[in-house]
């Protein structure tokens, strides 16, 4: 495989909405920015799709006192999304907001509704709306294209792997390209992450099945593997995450749809809403996104997500926001069919989302690494979030890189000599099983062993069971041109986030949320306030609990 | 399985197979109908459909398992 050198002071690895928000605001103070890209950046990563949610706090919307907002903001499904994070980071975060939503607009995102900032979906009926609506259809070629005028260097169809590390300091990565039998290596003098969450470690609701899942299957955890590989501190990766939304049609966008959850008798399920609301939809399932799986596992669902009784204007508003929220095909999808929503509820399911675990940062976005950042769902779900680190990363990052320099030692060979062998191994090898099949392997092994319940003898055997697939994976998995190669690498990159997600799972005795324990079932009041990290060292993996950031 | 390309009307103008983020496309070369490398790969993102030039030439189909459950 031919070697491809690329340098950049700032490299952004994933083009999604962070990485490219980082990319922006390095160029333009002045670093070289790069952005590595395993698909292509137009359309890539969760809101590839598009997105019509931005949470987002206006002064004069929503009062002075910005606190009260958050209080408000925490009720919602934003609790478990910012759970350990600390207050200070989600006040910058929040502070900053508005400055986004008026510097988008700017460069062509339409942020207002007929005129004015509209905010609607996420809420409790009477209390604060805090997600504005915002037409992010096209969010991805503006942002794209923006990148590429303040001199961003895109570099499409490259799947970062490894860092390059001291273990202390970062100062490149090394990168396959998916079409080309080309290995390509950054010199960077900073790099960001924003590859984005993970969504192929559990099974999705067709079992076997890859594509069917809520946000994409090329979002594999690539960044967090390769932070821990580089010493980086991961937390919380033993924490599962749920997510709702219609049954066998998995997709993002719950909150943008308009109706009440009703169960078979047509009771509502909530108590939130008793008809279609425009302005808060239902949040019964933010309260408790496992409801619809409680319901059908007491025989009481299924549970359907009923508009009937709707005005003709409210589903037109609705139907004008599901593309804009990444919904296109499920509403061709529902044209094709006949599926009239005023006359037919949908049913609606709880998605397995996986590992809940993300890289640790500061409210610069940097990790326990020098020179390495993390952005975006590499920490928490969200437009807001990934925009907002991603700007505060970047500018950080350019600060970083301007008294930053890259060692060209004699590590940095050795690296992609080591890699290069790998890849080359793996597509070399023959008669072994594809990226799917020990994909589908992973799945079985993470969802009856690490799932819904866990015990001791469970997570010791499934460990066992897990480090013993990685070793076949390793010996025999079998690619035939460079886009498996990438699919296979994806797959031994969630392999090792597995292994972490058992070793945390061990470590947290106690139940807490959907860590059920049923050997520990109590909830220890002792680490309330803790985050559990893990991070290696001489080549094993230590935890430890630390109190979560102020 | 997804998608579907109609070849009396797709140019072969290639942009589907450059903006699919999934690279379904894997393979294909300009001029010629794309070939669909990995179906299974498709996410319904509907980018390939959207950014074509040409009306109708694309199309999704959404797979059996995948259809809605209503009532
Ligand atoms: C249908 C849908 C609707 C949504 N709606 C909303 C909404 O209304 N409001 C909201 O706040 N959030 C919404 N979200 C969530 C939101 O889209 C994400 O939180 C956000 O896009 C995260 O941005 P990111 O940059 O961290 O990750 P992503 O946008 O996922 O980008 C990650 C990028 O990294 C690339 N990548 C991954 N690994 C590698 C690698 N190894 N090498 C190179 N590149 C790599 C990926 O291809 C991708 O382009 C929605 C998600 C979906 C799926
Ligand atoms: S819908 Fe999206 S993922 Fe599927 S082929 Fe088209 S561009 Fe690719
Ligand atoms: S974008 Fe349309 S016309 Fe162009 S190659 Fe694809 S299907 Fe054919």
């Amino acid at each position: 495989m031919e070697i491809e050198h690329i340098k950049a002071d700032v490299l952004c690895v994933g083009g999604g909405i962070g990485g490219l928000m980082a990319a922006i605001r390095a160029s333009e103070l002045g670093a070289k920015a790069v952005v590595a890209e395993k698909g292509n950046a137009l359309h890539s990563g969760k809101g590839g799709g598009g997105c019509d949610h931005y949470l987002s706090y206006i002064p004069e919307i929503h009062g002075p006192d910005m606190d009260a907002f958050i209080e408000e903001m925490l009720q919602t499904q934003q609790r478990h999304n910012f759970e350990g994070l600390g207050m200070n980071r989600i006040r910058v975060h929040i502070a900053k907001t508005f400055d986004i939503v008026k510097m988008w607009e700017s460069w062509g995102i339409p942020m207002k509704y007929r005129g004015e900032y509209h905010y609607a979906g996420h809420a409790f009926p009477g209390g604060f709306r805090c997600l504005m609506k915002y037409e992010g259809r096209n969010q991805k070629p503006i942002l794209t294209k923006k990148a590429l005028e303040k001199g961003v260097e895109i570099v499409n169809r490259v799947m970062v792997f490894d860092l390059v590390s001291d273990g202390n300091k970062v100062y490149g990565a090394i990168g396959l390209n998916t079409r080309d039998e080309k290995i390509v290596v950054f010199e960077a003098k900073s790099v960001i992450l924003g590859t984005g969450g993970i969504s192929r470690l559990y099974p999705s609701p067709t079992p076997g099945w890859f594509n069917n899942i809520a946000t994409r299957l090329s979002l594999t955890g690539d960044g967090r593997a390769m932070a821990y590989r580089a010493g980086a501190e991961l937390q919380n990766m033993e924490m599962r995450i749920q997510h709702a939304g219609p049954k066998y049609y998995a997709r993002f966008g719950q909150a943008t749809w308009i109706g009440v959850f009703r169960d078979p008798q047509d009771r509502p399920i909530g108590p939130f809403v008793t008809k279609p609301e425009r302005l808060y939809g239902d949040i019964t399932p933010e309260v408790n996104k496992n409801i619809f799986l409680e319901y059908a596992q007491a025989g009481k669902g299924p549970v359907y997500m009923d508009g009937r009784g709707m005005s003709q204007e409210d589903l037109d508003y609705m139907m004008y926001w599901l593309p804009h929220e990444g919904n296109t095909p499920l509403i061709e999808h529902m044209k094709a069919d006949g599926i009239d929503y005023l006359k037919h509820p949908v049913e609606f399911m709880t998605y397995d989302q996986g590992s809940g675990g993300r890289i640790v940062t500061n409210e610069e976005g940097e990790t326990s690494i020098n020179g390495l950042y993390a952005v975006g769902d590499e920490l928490a779900n969200g437009v807001s979030n990934a925009s907002v680190f991603g700007w505060i990363s970047g500018e950080n990052a350019t600060l970083y890189a301007k008294g930053a320099n890259i060692p060209d030692g004699k590590e940095i060979q050795d690296l992609i000599d080591e890699k290069k062998g790998l890849l080359e191994k793996i597509r070399g090898q023959k008669n072994g099983p594809d990226w799917k099949e020990v994909n589908v392997a992973l799945q079985q092994i993470m969802s009856d062993y690490s799932g819904a319940l866990r015990t001791e003898a469970l997570l010791d055997t499934g460990l066992f069971h897990l480090k013993r697939l990685k070793q076949k994976a390793l010996e025999s998995i079998i690619a035939g041109n460079q886009h498996e190669l990438g699919r296979s690498i994806e797959v031994l990159n969630m392999i090792d986030i597995g292994e972490l997600v058992f070793i945390c799972s061990k470590e947290r005795k106690e139940t807490r949320g959907l860590h059920i324990r049923r050997d520990y079932p109590l909830t220890n009041p002792r680490l309330n306030n803790k985050v559990h990290i893990i991070k290696e060292v001489d080549h094993r993996p230590v935890t430890e609990w630390r109190p979560t950031q102020k | 399985m997804p998608p579907i390309i109609d070849d009396s009307k797709c140019t072969g103008c290639g942009v589907c197979a450059e903006h699919c983020p999934q690279d379904v496309f894997f393979g294909s070369e300009i001029k010629k109908t794309p070939v669909i490398a990995f179906p299974e790969e498709c996410w319904h993102c509907y980018a390939c459909v959207l950014d074509c030039p040409v009306p109708e030439a694309i199309r999704l189909r959404t797979p059996v398992p995948m259809m809605l459950s209503y009532r």
